[in-house]
């Protein structure tokens, strides 16, 4: 009987790979490379978004191309990435333009998961900053549409500046505050009743966390020529991570909070520094406290950086219908307009310059005068201050392993050991790419 | 004279041990409660209050003097109605059908001497050792071949075959004494007889078990829908419930709002079959 | 006795596809329960068996998109597993983990479900409560306990009005795990004691009124009356309640996401970071297939200690 079964299991078991390997040879070979379509009828859009998000941009594509829907689809989050490996790995024609995290793109494209687009080099280059035009660069080809952009903000609660004495920063960005001074007036704000002197929204994660490597001169953490070594035990980041290791060690910063619920603590009023982003503008706005914006610091005789890059789109190559999917993610990347609509429901700033002179007003007028002149410190960190994350097809290792690393940083684990533990962790990962 | 008096302690001594349970039960009871008392509480309140009450406790941690329906409101935007909607339709279907293919199964297993039944029973118990998340992938694209994605089917179908019910209505029909399969075949019953008349009868609370084992299982299922396919049609609640999780910010009084709305269905159910859980083989007339 | 044959072929019938010799000879026990286990048979292999056994195969391969194409590296993955540190700390995170949580979970379970099986005031209603947290979603769960646990949070204030010192919680690696096992004893005790419950519930009274007579105390009467009685639903607990334990995730995802320093790096979270996250589901295979056998031995183990106390 024993053996019977086992017989039946293992016929089974071979019919089944024989139908996953059925899967990526014959039904596939007619829909790999998907096909231009004829120019009208549905595009599936795919992404993490609410609905509400991509319903301006969507209507405004409509009323100027009447022939062609875009239908779009909401993936939580949390399940984007492996919904989409899933996905496009079995080649679904269902899905034709995706949005792509940026520092994904390079794996994503050398997997084959996103449509050349060289072709719009030219104008891409001419509709957006460096930046991001470059991140959407892999071996010297365009894959993707920049659609959004982001920056890094230091907010701060004024009335518990105000208890302690002490003045409050300035937006300009040439009286941009060292992190060292943060410490310092953290530490008197603390000491005249505020809980908290600074805090990060994003407490573990390398977006947030990268300008301050960057700022102490340890650059990305990722060099090389293929971008497949770590930097990370360099003294530059050793300096960043000791110092972020004693925001917490010192109590100026709380451990334990995390994900979501670090900005309700600013708006509670019980931390004096925030860090965060220009969506934090318009909750802020509506929340029942004094605040005032700066820009991000920077370590004392250090460069200064921000963090940036967002959101682009791409086209799925199994799509068939990559003509009419072109025409949506020209319309909404390159058409002022229409990138200027993808930001009408979510506070964000748009990847197009064009777009971007036009949004960073409407921006600074949700604050109100608490965010007065946060348009110009935008657009100034955009040019001069942003270091985009290391396009590495590696990244996704590299930003996991690391997340890790800062919080075990954050939590007291000593800052050398642990880096280097992180420094050998992604190698071993990386071996198996 | 001394038995009235050793009565009296008895029934004293029973009143203050039924006072006693009473009030540990409760205290247990309550305690499991709190942290879901939180949520609701919360859900009551605008996000942005969420964290505010936190620490020191105060009455307001708990209670709420301005209760509003904002959160609930926010919720006929979104699509956890239709979601819900899918939920019950895919967890029903999958009780019913389970419960039926899993029954029959732990009574092969439980009451028919049959060669190879060990064998059998090992494998069940290996078919739930395989995390189900860890094989959800190949399975995904076998379902693509099959052209199961965005579809019902392909919802439900994982969730029919579940070892642990298996096992647990195997574990309970072994309960049943063999006499009862003896006078039944005198009785003239067939196989199926005995199953329907006999077995399933006298299972309530297990097969309720098993039920909820099934039900918990699709009610809760996440990576799969998703690898499954993606179109609104066939949204589920848990998937519902995340996506009302922006990527930049978490409005957590809706999220409460939500998550009220996906526990009370499965508490619903809970309570509406207590009644038969307690019920059982010595209650049920078999003596 | 005319009653009876009339039944006969209509019930057997159903069982097993019909067969003229039916009256005379019923059908062999084994095509009886072939039929009866068939659709249950089917699916378990179709669904868990036979991808399973595809992930076996998969995890005897190494898929590389840098050099391109996917290798045959036989048992490549498992050694360099086992070379790994940080699989060898999961792995030992979760053997932990399950030696302690299993038995603290099915004596709480068991506890439980004999106080709510006494009479008392309003044990029905203390009862469902406990059960309760089973019907919430896990991501919320794991929020709301992330605000238990929080410094600031829930839990510290608790403390601090028993006057107690503020605890660190999941920020602790010495206290991580517990954090753990607590929320998931909340989430899962009541569902296990449900089961012990009805298990209770078949034990006849009169053999506790006979233990009454005898002047039995309550404590021995547990020991030596309910606990052998309610073994069957026991041993499934047990069962059940080890591999459940061996396959969670979504709060060690959600809430520390395996630190601090790996303290909570259970072995379910690791295939789930390696397989969805990092993408290398060859070697998240081969983890799996590790996962299972663990299991399988550890399970093997419990009945094995089932029966031999059976026979005592």
């Amino acid at each position: 009987m024993k053996r019977k079964l086992l017989a039946a299991t293992s016929l089974l078991a071979a019919g089944t790979l024989f139908l996953a390997g059925c899967s990526t040879s014959s039904p596939n070979s007619g829909t790999a490379n998907g096909s231009e379509g004829s120019g009208t009828g549905t595009v599936n859009l795919l992404g993490p978004e609410d609905p509400a998000t991509f319903a301006p941009v969507i209507a405004a594509f409509k009323a100027k191309n009447p022939d062609i829907s875009v239908k779009y689809s909401q993936v939580p989050f949390d399940q984007l990435n492996p919904t989409l490996q899933q996905r496009l790995g079995a080649k679904d024609d269902t899905i034709d333009v995706y949005t792509v995290d940026q520092p994904r793109l390079s794996q994503l494209a050398a997997q084959g998961f996103l449509e050349d687009l060289s072709s719009l080099k030219g104008q891409t280059k001419a509709a957006v900053p460096d930046a991001q035009y470059s991140v959407n660069l892999y071996q010297d080809k365009l894959w993707a549409l920049p659609i959004w952009n982001s920056t890094q903000l230091m907010f701060f609660n004024k009335k518990a500046l105000d208890a302690a004495g002490v003045k409050h920063p300035s937006i300009d960005p040439a009286q941009r505050m060292t992190w060292e001074q943060v410490v310092k007036d953290g530490k008197a704000v603390q000491a005249a009743g505020t809980q908290f002197g600074l805090l990060f929204e994003q407490v573990e994660a390398y977006y947030q966390l990268q300008p301050l490597a960057e700022s102490a001169g340890g650059g990305s953490g990722i060099t090389g020529d293929k971008m497949l070594t770590t930097d990370i035990t360099n003294p530059g980041w050793e300096k960043a991570m000791q110092w972020y290791a004693d925001t917490f060690s010192s109590g100026l910063s709380p451990r334990g909070v995390g994900g979501f619920q670090t900005s309700p603590v600013f708006t509670s009023g019980k931390v004096a520094y925030f860090i965060g982003g220009p969506w934090d503008i318009g909750n802020f706005a509506k929340s029942s406290i004094d605040w005032g914006v700066a820009p991000m610091p920077y370590f004392a005789g250090g460069s200064q950086a921000t963090p940036t890059g967002s959101w682009s789109w791409g086209i799925n190559p199994a799509s068939k219908n990559k003509a009419a999917a072109k025409k949506f993610l020209e319309f909404a990347s390159f058409d002022p307009a229409g990138n200027l609509a993808t930001t009408e429901a979510q506070t964000i700033i748009p990847a197009n310059t064009a777009a971007t002179a036009q949004y960073l007003p409407k921006l600074e007028a949700l604050g109100g005068d608490k965010s007065k002149g946060v348009g110009s410190l935008i657009a100034h960190e955009n040019t001069e201050t942003a270091k985009p994350r290391p396009v590495s097809i590696g990244y996704i290792q590299f930003e996991e392993i690391i997340g890790k690393a800062f919080a075990d940083i954050r939590n007291g684990s000593p800052v050398s050991e642990r880096l280097k533990q992180a420094a050998q962790q992604i190698n071993d990962a990386w071996k198996q790419l | 004279m001394i038995a009235a008096t050793t009565q009296a302690k008895v029934t004293r001594q029973r009143t203050v041990a039924y006072l006693g349970l009473s009030v540990l039960g409760a205290c247990i009871g309550i305690l499991f409660l709190t942290p879901l008392w939180w949520t609701f509480v919360n859900s009551l309140r605008p996000g942005s209050d969420t964290f505010r009450y936190l620490n020191p406790l105060e009455w307001e941690t708990f209670f709420t003097a301005t209760p509003s329906l904002d959160n609930y409101a926010a919720l006929l935007r979104s699509d956890l109605g239709l979601a819900t909607l899918n939920s019950i339709i895919v967890s029903g279907i999958t009780v019913v059908v389970g419960l039926a293919i899993c029954s029959m199964a732990a009574f092969a297993l439980a009451a028919i001497p049959f060669r190879g039944s060990g064998i059998v029973f090992v494998a069940v118990v290996v078919s739930f050792l395989i995390p189900f998340d860890a094989i959800a992938i190949p399975l995904a694209n076998l379902f693509r071949d099959w052209n199961l994605q965005n579809t019902y089917a392909g919802l439900i179908l994982p969730g029919l075959g579940n070892g642990m019910a298996i096992f647990l209505l195997r574990t309970f029909f072994l309960a049943i004494p063999k006499d009862l399969v003896e006078a039944g075949r005198l009785d003239g019953l067939g196989w199926w007889g005995i199953f329907r008349r006999i077995y399933l009868p006298l299972s309530a609370p297990s097969l309720i078990g098993a039920g909820l084992t099934l039900f918990l299982f699709q009610w809760q299922s996440y990576v799969w829908p998703l690898l499954n396919g993606t179109d609104s049609q066939h949204i589920l609640g848990p998937i519902a419930l995340s996506n009302m999780q922006g990527q930049f910010n978490v409005d957590y009084g809706v999220m409460f709002a939500g998550s009220m709305v996906l526990t009370l269905i499965p508490l619903a159910i809970i309570i509406a079959f207590q009644r038969y859980f307690i019920q059982s083989v010595s209650t049920t007339g078999l003596k | 006795m005319s009653q009876t044959t009339d039944r006969r072929p209509a019930a057997e019938g159903r069982a097993a596809p019909t067969r003229p010799a039916r009256r005379r000879r019923p059908a062999p026990l084994i095509a009886v329960a072939a039929a009866f286990l068939a659709p249950a048979f089917i699916s378990l292999l179709v669904l868990r068996i036979a991808p399973a056994a595809v992930a076996l195969w998969d995890s005897l391969y190494r898929h590389s998109f840098l050099q391109g194409g996917t290798v045959f590296v036989g048992i490549e993955n498992y050694t360099d597993l086992f070379d790994n540190v940080d699989f060898k700390n999961a792995l030992l995170v979760t053997l932990v983990f399950s030696l302690v949580v299993n038995p603290l979970q099915i004596s709480a379970a068991f506890l439980l479900a004999v106080l709510y099986t006494r009479k008392a005031a309003g044990a029905k209603i203390w009862r469902s409560l406990v059960v309760l947290p089973i019907a919430v979603p896990p991501a919320v769960s794991a929020v709301v306990w992330s605000v238990i646990y929080r410094p600031d949070g829930l839990g510290n204030s608790f403390l601090s009005l028993l006057g107690l010192p503020a605890q660190p919680f999941l920020t602790s690696p010495q206290q991580s795990l517990a954090s753990i096992m607590v929320l998931l004893s909340w989430i899962g005790v009541g569902y296990w004691m449900l089961f012990l419950i009805a298990g209770i519930n078949d034990v006849p009274t009169e053999l506790y009124e006979a233990a009454s007579i005898d002047g039995a105390s309550a404590w021995r009467k547990l020991w030596s009356v309910t606990l052998p009685l309610v073994r069957r639903p026991l041993a499934f607990v047990l069962v059940a309640d080890t591999v459940s334990n061996f396959l969670i995730f979504a709060p060690v995802q959600i809430l520390t996401k395996g630190g601090p320093s790996g303290s909570t790096n259970l072995l379910m979270y690791d295939i789930y970071t390696r397989a969805y996250t990092l993408g290398d589901l060859s070697k998240a295979q081969a983890e799996v297939i590790i996962l299972v056998l663990l299991t399988l031995v550890i399970v093997a183990v419990q009945f094995r200690l089932l029966r031999s106390s059976d026979a005592a």
